[in-house]
C-alpha cells in the first residue's frame, strides 16, 4: 500500500513537471517605456493625493502651490519622454 | 505512514533542488542569451512546476505526521514523545508543531504553500516571479535538508513500541496553542516572500518600484500573521504561565518581536520608495534584515542558545541555522555590492519637517527598539563569552529603554499623517496641530484628576505613573489626529456627493483602503498602548482561603465556596470555587485550578479570569498549605488588559481594510480622460495616500 501511494505520487508529479507544454510565458525585461508609464501613474496619484488633502483643508495655499508645481513639472517631463519613445519606430 | 512521510520529504527535497538549479540555469541563460537545447522559458516552466510539486510532496509529509498522531502510531519517535492516547483531538493536531521536527516540518510546509501561491500567480510578472521562485526554492532546500538529515520527523522507535506516548507538554495544552504557533510561523515564513522578491528585483536590476506594489499584500498579510501570532502568544502566556503578566521579555518572545519591528519599519518606509523613489538601499536591507531576524528567531527557539520558557524545542541543530544565516548574509551582501548603483535614490530628503522625515524617524526608532531587544536577548550569551558567567537581562532593562521608545513611536504615529510630503510650512503645522494639542491638554487634565500624577516620579518610584500619563495624553492626541483625518476627508466627499458624514467616511475608506486601513491600524495601536499603560497600576494579593473565608482586592471580594480535586484520563486536578462579589452583589464564580498531567508527569496552572473593560480579576490556584490542606489563592487586579486584545482586533480589521482593493472603477474611467499632468487637478478626489 505504501509503495503504491509513493509510486502514484512520484509518477503524478513527474508527469506534471515534465509534461511538454506548448505555450510557455516569455520572460521579457521591462522596457523604459513601461517603467515611465508606471512612474506617470505614481505621479498622477501623488497629484490626486495633494489635491485631495488641499481640498480637505490640510495645507495652506503656498505649500499646495509649491508642491503642485514640483509634481506637475516632474509629470510633464515623464509624459514628454513617453511621447518621445512612443513616437519612435519599433 | 512513516515510510510514506519520509519518501514525501525526500521527494520534496529533490523537487525543490530541481526548482533551484533549473530555475537558476534558466535565469542565467536568459541573462546571458546563451543557446541551449531546451529553451530557458521551458526550463523555467519545469522549475516552476517542480516548485508546485514540492508543495504537494511536503503536504503529503505533513499529512502523514498528523495521521500518525491521530492513529496513535507510537512507532514514530516524534509521536511517542509529543502525544498520548488520551490527548484531545485538537492537541493531537497541534502535536505537529509541538516539537523540533514537527515545527520544522510546519515551517517547510508553510514555505511550500507560500511558494505554491506565488508560482500560481506567476503571470503578475513572469521574470520577477521566476527569480523569487528560485530564491524561495533555495530556502526550501535548506529546511528540507534539515528534515531529511538532521531533524527527521519520521524516525522510528528502536525495540518494542510502547503502548502509550509520553504526552504533550502541559503548557501547550491550551486552545491558543493550537493557533499561536502556526500564526507565528506564517509570519516568520511569510517574510521569505518579500525577501525573495527584493533580492530577485536587485539581482535582475528591476526597473522601477513595481516589485513593491506586487509584494505589498504579501508583506501586509505576513505582518498581520506575525502580529496575531505575537499577541496570541502574549494571551497564552497571560492565561497559562500564571504570573499575572502577558509579556515577560523572554528570549523567544523577543525573537518574534525583532522581525516584527523591522517588518513594521519596512511597511512604512516602502511608501517613500513607492511615492518618491527614496530609501531604496534602506528598504532592501530592511527586508533582508527582517528575513534574517526571522531565521535568527527560529535559531533562538531551536538551538538552546538562550534560556527560555519555550525550552521544549531545544536541540543541536543550531549549527545548521548559523551556516544558513551566513550563506543568506553572504548572498545578500554580494548581490548588494554588485548591484548597489541600481539603488540610487531618485529624490533627496528636502526638509526635516515633512512626512518623509517622520517615516525616517519612525524607522530609526523601530530599529533602535529592535537593537535594544537584540542586545538584551544576546547579552547573557555575550557576557558568558567575555566574563565566563552568564548575566541575565530582566524586564527592568527592557522597560527602561523600550517604554520611552514606544511612547516616541506613539507620538510619531500621531504627527506623521499631519505633515506634508517634501516639506511642511509653519502655517500648515499650526493649522493641523491645534486640535490634537487641545485634545492632549484636555486628556492631561482628566488623567491628573483621575489620580495619575506624573510628578510622582520625583517623589517616589513612580516611573509607571509618569509613563502612563504620557501614554494617555499621546493616545488622546493621536486619536484626535486620526479622527480629524477621517472627518476632513469625509467632508470633501460629502460636499462632492451630498452624502452624510458616515456614508462619506465609508466611501473615503473604500477609495483609499491602504491609507484609511492604515489609520485604523494606528487606532488599534493606540488602544493597545492604553492597555499597556494600565499595567502601571497593577495590584496583587496572596492568601490562604478556607471554606467561606474571603479576600478583598480593589472593588472585589472573593469568597471560597469549596475546594476539591478531580481526575480524568489526561490529568489530575485541584481547584477552588470562588464567588466574586462587587458592591455586595455576586457577579460571577471563578474556578482556578492546578493540573497534573499523567502522561508527561508535569503540572500546569489554569488561571481563572474575570475580564472587564476596566480591569481583569486574575486568579491563580497557587497550591495547597500542607498543614491545613487549604488552597493558597493569588489574585491580581490588572487594569485595562482587555484593551490590548481589543486593540489587536482593531489592527486585524484595519489590515483587512488595507488589503481590500480600492474602489477604482470610477478612477479608471477618469484616468482615460487624462492627457497630461496639468489636468490631474480636475480628477475626482481619491482620498490621498
Amino acid at each position: 500500500m505504501t509503495i503504491v501511494a509513493c509510486s502514484l505520487m512520484l509518477i503524478g508529479i513527474l508527469i506534471y513537471v515534465f509534461y511538454p507544454e506548448r505555450h510557455v510565458e516569455s520572460q521579457t525585461q521591462k522596457t523604459r517605456l513601461e517603467y515611465l508609464r508606471e512612474r506617470k501613474e505614481v505621479l498622477y496619484d501623488n497629484l490626486r493625493d495633494l489635491n485631495f488633502e488641499y481640498r480637505a483643508g490640510k495645507y495652506v495655499e503656498e505649500d499646495y502651490a509649491a508642491q503642485q508645481g514640483i509634481l506637475e513639472t516632474e509629470a510633464a517631463e515623464v509624459v514628454a519622454e513617453i511621447d518621445l519613445l512612443e513616437a519612435q519606430p519599433r | 505512514m512513516p515510510t510514506f512521510g519520509s519518501f514525501s520529504l525526500l521527494l520534496a527535497l529533490a523537487l525543490s533542488g530541481y526548482t533551484l538549479l533549473a530555475g537558476a540555469v534558466a535565469l542565467r541563460q536568459l541573462a546571458t542569451g546563451a543557446r541551449a537545447r531546451v529553451t530557458p522559458e521551458k526550463l523555467a516552466e519545469t522549475a516552476r512546476r517542480a516548485g508546485i510539486g514540492s508543495f504537494v510532496a511536503t503536504t503529503a509529509a505533513a499529512f502523514a505526521l498528523v495521521w500518525a498522531a491521530f492513529n496513535n502510531d507510537f512507532s514514530v519517535a516524534y509521536i511517542l514523545h509529543h502525544s498520548n492516547r488520551a490527548l484531545p483531538g485538537p492537541y493531537k493536531f497541534a502535536a505537529l508543531w509541538s516539537g523540533q521536527e514537527g515545527s520544522l516540518l510546519l515551517w517547510a510546509w508553510l514555505l511550500a504553500a507560500y511558494g505554491f501561491v506565488l508560482r500560481l500567480r506567476h503571470k503578475v510578472d513572469v521574470k520577477l516571479t521566476a527569480y523569487a521562485s528560485t530564491i524561495l526554492a533555495g530556502i526550501q532546500v535548506f529546511f528540507l535538508l534539515l528534515l531529511n538529515f538532521a531533524a527527521m520527523p519520521f524516525s522510528l522507535v528502536g525495540g518494542t513500541v510502547p503502548q502509550d506516548g509520553f504526552g504533550l507538554n502541559p503548557l501547550l495544552q491550551y486552545p491558543e496553542m493550537v493557533i499561536h504557533p502556526p500564526m507565528l510561523y506564517l509570519g516568520y515564513v511569510g517574510f521569505a516572500v518579500p525577501f525573495a522578491f527584493a533580492l530577485g528585483a536587485l539581482m535582475m536590476r528591476y526597473p522601477g518600484e513595481k516589485w513593491i506594489h506586487i509584494t505589498r499584500r504579501w508583506t501586509m498579510v505576513t505582518w498581520l500573521f506575525l502580529t496575531c501570532g505575537i499577541f496570541l502568544g502574549a494571551h497564552w502566556a497571560y492565561s497559562v504561565l500564571g504570573w499575572g503578566g502577558y509579556w515577560g521579555w523572554d528570549p523567544v518572545e523577543n525573537a518574534s518581536l525583532m522581525p516584527w519591528l523591522t517588518g513594521t519599519a519596512f511597511l512604512h518606509s516602502v511608501m517613500m520608495q513607492e511615492k518618491r523613489g527614496m530609501m531604496k538601499t534602506w528598504n532592501v536591507w530592511l527586508i533582508f534584515s527582517t528575513f534574517m531576524l526571522a531565521i535568527f528567531g527560529t535559531l533562538l527557539t531551536r538551538s538552546g542558545l538562550v534560556s527560555s520558557v519555550h525550552a521544549f524545542a531545544q536541540s543541536s541543530i543550531g549549527s545548521w541555522f548559523w551556516a544558513f544565516l551566513i550563506i543568506v548574509l553572504s548572498v545578500c551582501l554580494f548581490t548588494f555590492i554588485l548591484q548597489r548603483d541600481h539603488l540610487k535614490a531618485d529624490n533627496k530628503l528636502e526638509s526635516l519637517v515633512s512626512r518623509e522625515s517622520s517615516f525616517l524617524f519612525n524607522n530609526l526608532v523601530l530599529l533602535a527598539a529592535c537593537f535594544t531587544v537584540l542586545w538584551g536577548t544576546l547579552f547573557p550569551v555575550l557576557s558568558e563569552y567575555v566574563q565566563g558567567n552568564r548575566v541575565t537581562v530582566g524586564a527592568p532593562f527592557y522597560n527602561r529603554v523600550a517604554v520611552p521608545i514606544g511612547l516616541f513611536l506613539l507620538f510619531l504615529t500621531g504627527i506623521g499623517p499631519l505633515l506634508a510630503w517634501r516639506s511642511s510650512s509653519f502655517k500648515s503645522i499650526r493649522k493641523n496641530f491645534v486640535l490634537p494639542c487641545i485634545a492632549g491638554l484636555v486628556a492631561a487634565v482628566v488623567v491628573i484628576v483621575c489620580g495619575v500624577h506624573p510628578w510622582e516620579i520625583f517623589t517616589t518610584d513612580g516611573q509607571g505613573s509618569f509613563y502612563a500619563f504620557f501614554a494617555f495624553v499621546l493616545a488622546a492626541m493621536v486619536v484626535t489626529a486620526i479622527s480629524a483625518e477621517f472627518l476632513r476627508g469625509a467632508g470633501v466627499i460629502s460636499r462632492h456627493t451630498g452624502q452624510g458624514l458616515l456614508a462619506s467616511m465609508v466611501q473615503l475608506t473604500r477609495r483609499n483602503t491602504r491609507r484609511y486601513g492604515g489609520y485604523i491600524v494606528h487606532f488599534g495601536v493606540v488602544v493597545i498602548f492604553i492597555g499597556i499603560a494600565g499595567s502601571a497600576f497593577n495590584q496583587s494579593k496572596e492568601q490562604e482561603l478556607g471554606f467561606k473565608e474571603s479576600l478583598n482586592i480593589g472593588p472585589y471580594r472573593l469568597e471560597c465556596q469549596s475546594y476539591s480535586q478531580d481526575s480524568n484520563a489526561n490529568y489530575d486536578t485541584e481547584f477552588a470555587l470562588l464567588d466574586v462579589y462587587r458592591g455586595g452583589k455576586k457577579i460571577t464564580q471563578l474556578a482556578p485550578e492546578k493540573r497534573f498531567y499523567i502522561a508527561s508527569q508535569q503540572p500546569s496552572t489554569m488561571v481563572a479570569n474575570h475580564s472587564t473593560l476596566a480591569w481583569d480579576l486574575y486568579v491563580i490556584y497557587a497550591g495547597k498549605n500542607p498543614d491545613t490542606g487549604q488552597p493558597i489563592i493569588k489574585v491580581f487586579l490588572n487594569p485595562l488588559v482587555a484593551w490590548i486584545w481589543i486593540g489587536v482586533a482593531i489592527i486585524v480589521f484595519g489590515t483587512g481594510v488595507a488589503l481590500f482593493p480600492n474602489m477604482t472603477a470610477a478612477l479608471a474611467a477618469s484616468r482615460n480622460r487624462v492627457q497630461s499632468a496639468a489636468v490631474a487637478d480636475a480628477l475626482p478626489a481619491r482620498g490621498g495616500d
